[in-house]
């Protein structure tokens, strides 16, 4: 349902002022933030007492590098599994998912260019 | 008899008179005392037994008040209340009755001290809740309804089973702490094995899970709100009363967290997304269990805690967006960040405590959890918790409100979230910050005494390593383009086995039996006719055997027949 006059100015103000991440730019440089803050929290764990219970734990930026590899593979098994277990949406039953009927005058749909 | 009033019985005087006042505002304000009044009287009552009624011989126990009880029955009536404020804009009675039903059943079993009256309320939040999804209206949610309702009647009776016969062996119902027997060996054995089995139907445990990611999408979307709070953390709750210390749980726990992550990133319905980190959460609390300690035990209470409110936000806020678009897929959201931005900021807020950000409620929980199995010297199960503590981040800290509120730009200008739903989102929100920037309320709450410091500088580095080093995994994976994309589509679970293949099973198998069922019966007609044909050839009026019958051999026949029953009159 795109909109012929998707006009911003009758956005929220709040929405209008985020409307900055659509820029591709500024996408970048939050990764870079992302990158640049990984790097600066692994690099703090050379600077403090470490309180830890268990041996894998004193290894510097033991939580970094297994939340990264961890996640990478969680995402790569999961991927894998979409091949043997991807069914159509319809594969129980037709109408599975649908959303409920509301009285319209509850839902209150309108979109913003009006 | 009742010294206090146990709190359920407003919920179910409350939700009597609800029909009879007019659709409207009046009857959704009136709504939200009885919530108020419950938790009022569960603050003010004594710890204690405070309302023992007789039953047929039994004596049971209704308002059974310790710090065990006391947390769960005030967080289910927050959590009523907000749900209540959420479904302000409702004017359906089924719903907002079904809805304070439930919330009172739920209420109602946290306080019995006995397992017949748990065995009443067990089966009043099955009952009750239903409802909510067949509110819906549409063909799928009956369907869903009805398995959801046979999965959770079912729990109830081999509750039910499993209490006769411990009282059988034992002649206790005390709900309180029970051992596991590690082999079976009497009926009581067998006994303590049913009860454990239907905690575990409700706990969704591991292959009896489905009925969860199958009814919570399937849900009204306030009804979805509701049922998140009340019937997996009630089983959390009856685990903790009588299982605590039982270590099959630890690994039952760790395969909970475990496997609905993988299924969570691959899913496309973003409430079924929730439903499967749902019950990632549960395995976390299912551990504290197990591992047994006071400091585990405080675990699964703080997490039952914080997890009812940020998994109600959550819910709350993917529910909002369900209501203004009419979808909750992932393949056909984003952007909504532009006309929805209140609703994407508590979307985040939720998001930030269930991946247990410092300065959010699941922070200052989870840990408890995550250091009582590490105190406890399970290494493995606290490296898997870790991995799942990781992977909640992924997709559910970081795939929700990232394909619903941002992704690629869906057109869809829907407006923002109506007052009453940005209120109860914004109540649940204040709650899940305060309670991580100050966790010493809740952590009074807890059934043990607590001397447990969240905030060590060990502790936010490791946990902030650990959750951008995820989200640095996500951001890669996304701009190399190996994420995999939202599609429509659904993905196999367990549930596969009883929706699809034993149906499919059963239709092969009766293929077989009505082909051997007609080949018995045509061989048996065919049969008796070639008789009865051969007889009439014989014996009918024109068969050979007829011409050399005398006429007077039925009148023979006749006069034998009497005079046999003229004897056995006379012997008798």
């Amino acid at each position: 349902m795109a909109n012929h006059k998707d006009d911003p100015q009758s956005y929220p103000a709040l929405g209008r002022w985020l409307m900055f991440v659509d820029n591709p730019r500024n996408v970048d440089r939050i990764c870079y933030a992302l990158y640049g803050l990984c790097a600066f929290l692994v690099a703090l764990d050379f600077f403090y007492y470490k309180k830890v219970y268990t041996a894998v734990e004193k290894i510097p930026g033991f939580y970094a590098i297994y939340g990264f590899v961890m996640c990478a593979l969680l995402v790569i098994c999961a991927k894998a599994m979409r091949k043997v277990l991807m069914r159509d949406e319809t594969y129980y039953a037709p109408y599975d998912v649908e959303s409920e009927e509301f009285p319209e005058h509850d839902l209150d749909r309108e979109s913003h260019d009006v | 008899m009742f010294d206090v009033l146990p709190p359920f019985v407003i919920y179910l005087i409350g939700a009597l008179i609800l029909p009879f006042i007019k659709a409207g505002n009046w009857r959704s304000a009136y709504s939200l005392f009885i919530p108020l009044i419950g938790a009022w009287l569960i603050w003010t009552a004594p710890m204690g037994e405070n309302a023992q009624l007789a039953f047929f011989g039994f004596d049971l126990e209704l308002m059974r008040v310790d710090k065990l009880s006391r947390i769960f029955g005030l967080v289910f009536s927050l959590a009523a209340f907000i749900g209540l404020i959420y479904a302000w804009h409702l004017r359906d009675w089924v719903q907002q009755t079904s809805a304070i039903l439930y919330a009172g059943s739920a209420i109602g079993a946290v306080f019995v001290g006995d397992m017949i009256s748990l065995f009443f309320f067990w089966e009043g939040t099955a009952i009750a809740s239903v409802f909510l999804i067949w509110a819906r209206g549409t063909e799928g949610a009956y369907h869903t309804g009805m398995r959801y309702l046979i999965i959770q009647i079912g729990s109830g009776v081999i509750l039910i089973a499993g209490v006769a016969m411990h009282y059988h062996a034992s002649g206790s119902i005390a709900f309180d702490k029970m051992t596991l027997p590690m082999s079976i060996s009497s009926i009581g054995d067998i006994a303590l094995w049913l009860i454990f089995l239907s905690f575990g139907i409700k706990c969704a445990f591991p292959l009896l899970h489905n009925w969860l990611q199958d009814a919570y999408p399937a849900a009204t979307v306030t009804g979805t709100v509701f049922l998140s709070a009340f019937t997996t953390k009630l089983a959390v709750y009856a685990l903790a009363r009588t299982f605590p210390g039982t270590e099959l749980l630890i690994y039952i726990g760790a395969i909970m967290t475990l496997f609905p992550i993988f299924y969570a990133v691959i899913e496309n319905d973003l409430r079924r997304v929730l439903a499967y980190s749902l019950n990632n959460q549960l395995g976390f609390m299912v551990v504290g269990i197990g591992v047994g300690t006071e400091l585990a035990l405080n675990g699964t209470a703080a997490h039952a805690f914080a997890h009812i409110l940020y998994k109600a936000l959550l819910f709350m806020s993917v529910g909002a967006v369900l209501f203004r678009t009419g979808t909750a897929k992932g393949s056909e959201l984003g952007g909504l960040y532009k006309t929805m931005p209140l609703t994407m900021i508590f979307c985040v807020v939720g998001a930030a405590s269930i991946s247990a950000f410092p300065l959010f409620s699941g922070f200052v929980a989870k840990s408890l959890i995550l250091s009582a199995a590490s105190h406890e010297h399970y290494y493995v199960v606290w490296g898997i918790l870790l991995f799942a503590s990781a992977g909640v981040f992924h997709h559910s800290g970081i795939k929700i409100p990232y394909f619903a509120f941002f992704a690629h730009d869906s057109g869809k200008r829907p407006k923002e979230a109506p007052m009453h739903m940005l209120i109860a989102m914004g109540l649940a929100s204040f709650v899940c910050i305060f309670v991580g920037v100050f966790p010493k309320p809740l952590y009074d709450l807890l059934p043990y005494p607590i001397d447990y410091e969240a905030y060590t500088t060990t502790h936010v580095i490791t946990q902030l390593q650990l959750l951008f080093a995820s989200a640095l995994a996500f951001t890669v994976l996304m701009r190399t383009k190996i994420y995999p994309p939202e599609l429509k589509s659904v993905n196999l679970d367990f549930d596969v086995t009883y929706r699809k293949w034993l149906p499919s099973v059963i239709g092969y198998l009766a293929i077989v039996v009505s082909a051997i069922f007609q080949g018995v019966t045509g061989f048996i007609n065919s049969s008796a006719v070639k008789i009865i044909k051969a007889l009439h050839h014989s014996h009918g009026p024109d068969g050979s055997r007829a011409a050399s019958w005398p006429t007077g051999a039925m009148v023979l026949n006749i006069a034998l027949l009497l005079g046999f029953a003229l004897v056995v009159i006379y012997l008798s």
